[in-house]
């Protein structure tokens, strides 16, 4: 199935809170005309005021209003909306929903369904992107057998440490460590049974497990004419439980004709699958070497790094190529300027983590050169206690990684927030830690740091 | 005397059966009494002497707000107060139930943590005051103890 890609006007965006904001800024910047889709608690956001026209889809818990598929569509149709922006999370990876958009007569803005579809399921999208020669982890690229010799035997092939993968799984869910024989089999069932029951699916594969990788990604934008291009590396290893806290472009301390050869197989990838719109290809990073571990099929939270080194709006290029547009950029128009970093800001208290939702009184926001806030709060936003806690992201740009490190670390003392907690303490600690700023820790480094430091 | 010490009093006589308990140090008082459990609380003497001015003695006065104060349980945090375990399961606790301490009264979700309130002290559920799905403020009443 190839995309279809139409010259549409106006966009529906599904989606809440700073994302929302920032897809309504490109589609003005493009001169399209926005439609936001919001929840009761939602009513007052500042993207909702500002929208073109506004819908309200749903109460307040997500199930019946963000991923409420039917009230999405339908309220596509009552606002003459031609396209639909899905953001990230929510409904942004669900093939199901890209199939009935298109099934509407709308375009889906994001990859074709069938590509969601392959991604979504780990084992296929590692066969992918093995045909398409991107590194993967050491393992096979198809679901494990019934047959307890026959996965023993793939074990000591690969090498114990290993790690056993829900198909259906992704972003940090569904793996298991193991890391001896002994432990095979249950961990094997295990995952098994919690992929059935969570994923809908008990596939499940075997990869080596790597001890001290980094998380490195790769983005990319591919139009519907077979073009495609990658726009840089991130680097995302500072992370809690799996959930970034502060990502950085470029990955710091790699050769970078190393990175160009993988973004290149990945820009490859692209092409051969019929990748159409903005992407990630997610690796490990260890020991000088890539392994691909998932592909991200929409818009990140984390793409304003890449944007800020690469000098391009990605949510512009996104809505471009959906629109049916040929790309304007060629891989050689496209290079790497200084560093940028983000710190996701959370409405969570800094040592215990605890979410902390409710009534923003103080709110001080860092500028001046080589300063972005992309964020949907402000002074007297309720943040609502159903969805993210992330309600702000500080991005500086500077000419090196020290001086974006520098401007950071000044960008954080100028920022206040005032009336609920949030994780701007952690974040001044971490831009201060010397081993962060050497530059290039492993993915366990903030989960390491955190039990070190020692009590409040 | 500081909130810490006070706490300290207050947790001794909730993990006993002191009915009553005064304690003097520094130019300072504490006085915790504790309330009947079963039936209508006794009402305190000042409250129930204010209520009958204002009223003027024609209507029944309704449980003094202080009592009812010290048998509230309430949220910890703002977020959506959830009275049963997940949709279709039997509720945490009904009116009436007799609870122990530790159990779980209900779960206040917010951004997708869901944080138990347990009960501090064995006793009666009276009344639930907050219904499944509401939002909940920080420090709101959730349910009283009889």
């Amino acid at each position: 199935m190839t995309v279809m890609a139409a010259p549409f006007d106006s966009v529906l965006i599904a989606n809440r809170g700073e994302i929302a904001l920032r897809i309504q800024r490109a589609c003005r910047g493009l001169g399209l005309r926005t439609i936001a889709v919001h929840s009761d608690a939602d009513c007052d956001a500042i993207y909702v005021r500002q929208a073109d026209q506004a819908l309200c889809i749903g109460p307040a818990a997500p199930g019946r209003s963000y991923l409420n598929q039917a009230a999405i569509l339908f309220a596509a149709e009552v606002s003459g909306a031609q396209a639909i922006h899905p953001g990230y999370g929510f409904l942004s990876e669900n093939a199901g929903f890209a199939d009935r958009v298109a099934a509407a007569g709308l375009t889906f803005i994001g990859p074709s369904a069938e590509c969601i579809r392959t991604m979504g399921d780990k084992v296929a999208a590692k066969r992918a992107m093995r045909a398409a020669g991107v590194p993967c982890v050491p393992g096979p690229d198809s679901s494990l057998p019934d047959d307890a010799a026959a996965v023993r035997a793939l074990a000591r092939e690969i090498g114990y440490p290993v790690i056993v993968k829900a198909a259906g799984g992704g972003g940090g869910r569904g793996m298991r460590v193991v890391q001896g024989e002994s432990e095979l089999l249950d961990a094997l069932s295990l995952t098994r049974e919690e992929a059935r029951r969570a994923f809908g699916n008990p596939e499940v594969y075997i990869e080596k497990f790597l001890l001290h990788p980094r998380h490195v990604e790769i983005q990319v934008l591919a139009d519907s004419h077979g073009n495609a291009v990658w726009l840089g590396s991130r680097d995302c290893s500072l992370q809690r439980r799996h959930q970034k806290v502060l990502e950085e472009a470029p990955a710091p301390g790699i050769d970078s004709a190393l990175i160009a050869t993988v973004g290149e197989r990945c820009a490859q990838a692209c092409r051969q699958i019929g990748y159409c719109g903005v992407g990630t290809f997610e690796f490990l990073y260890e020991n000088g070497a890539f392994y691909f571990i998932e592909m991200n099929t929409r818009l990140q939270v984390e793409h304003p790094v890449t944007e800020m080194t690469a000098g391009i709006d990605i949510v512009q290029q996104q809505l471009r190529v959906a629109r049916g547009e040929r790309l304007a950029v060629e891989q050689s128009d496209i290079a790497c300027r200084g560093h940028a970093l983000e710190c996701r800001i959370n409405a969570e208290n800094p040592d215990t983590f605890a979410p902390s939702p409710g009534l923003i009184g103080d709110w001080v926001m860092p500028g001046g050169f080589g300063v972005r806030v992309d964020t949907h709060a402000g002074a007297g936003y309720r943040v609502p206690p159903y969805y993210d806690s992330m309600i702000a992201k500080l991005i500086v740009h500077g000419t090196t990684r020290d001086d974006a490190l520098v401007r950071m670390r000044a960008a954080l003392d100028e920022m206040r927030i005032g009336g609920i907690a949030t994780n701007l303490p952690l974040h001044r600690q971490i831009v201060r830690d010397p081993e962060f700023a050497g530059g290039g820790v492993d993915i366990h480094h903030l989960e390491r740091w955190l039990a070190r430091r020692a009590p409040a | 005397m500081d909130l810490q010490q006070i706490k300290t009093f207050i947790d001794a006589m909730a993990s006993s059966d002191l009915a009553e308990m005064e304690v003097s140090r520094d130019g300072w008082t504490l006085r915790l009494v504790r309330r009947a459990v079963a039936g209508a609380p006794p009402a305190p003497v000042r409250a129930a002497g204010l209520q009958k001015a204002a009223t003027g003695g024609t209507l029944p006065a309704p449980a003094p707000e202080v009592a009812a104060r010290n048998n509230d349980v309430r949220a910890p945090l703002y977020g959506v107060v959830h009275l049963q375990p997940s949709p279709g399961e039997p509720p945490f606790v009904v009116a009436g139930a007799s609870v122990k301490a530790g159990q779980t009264l209900c779960v206040i979700e917010a951004m997708k943590v869901f944080n138990e309130v347990r009960a501090e002290r064995d006793g009666t559920v009276e009344s639930l005051l907050v219904k499944s799905g509401q939002e909940v403020e920080a420090g709101q009443a959730l349910l009283r103890f009889a």
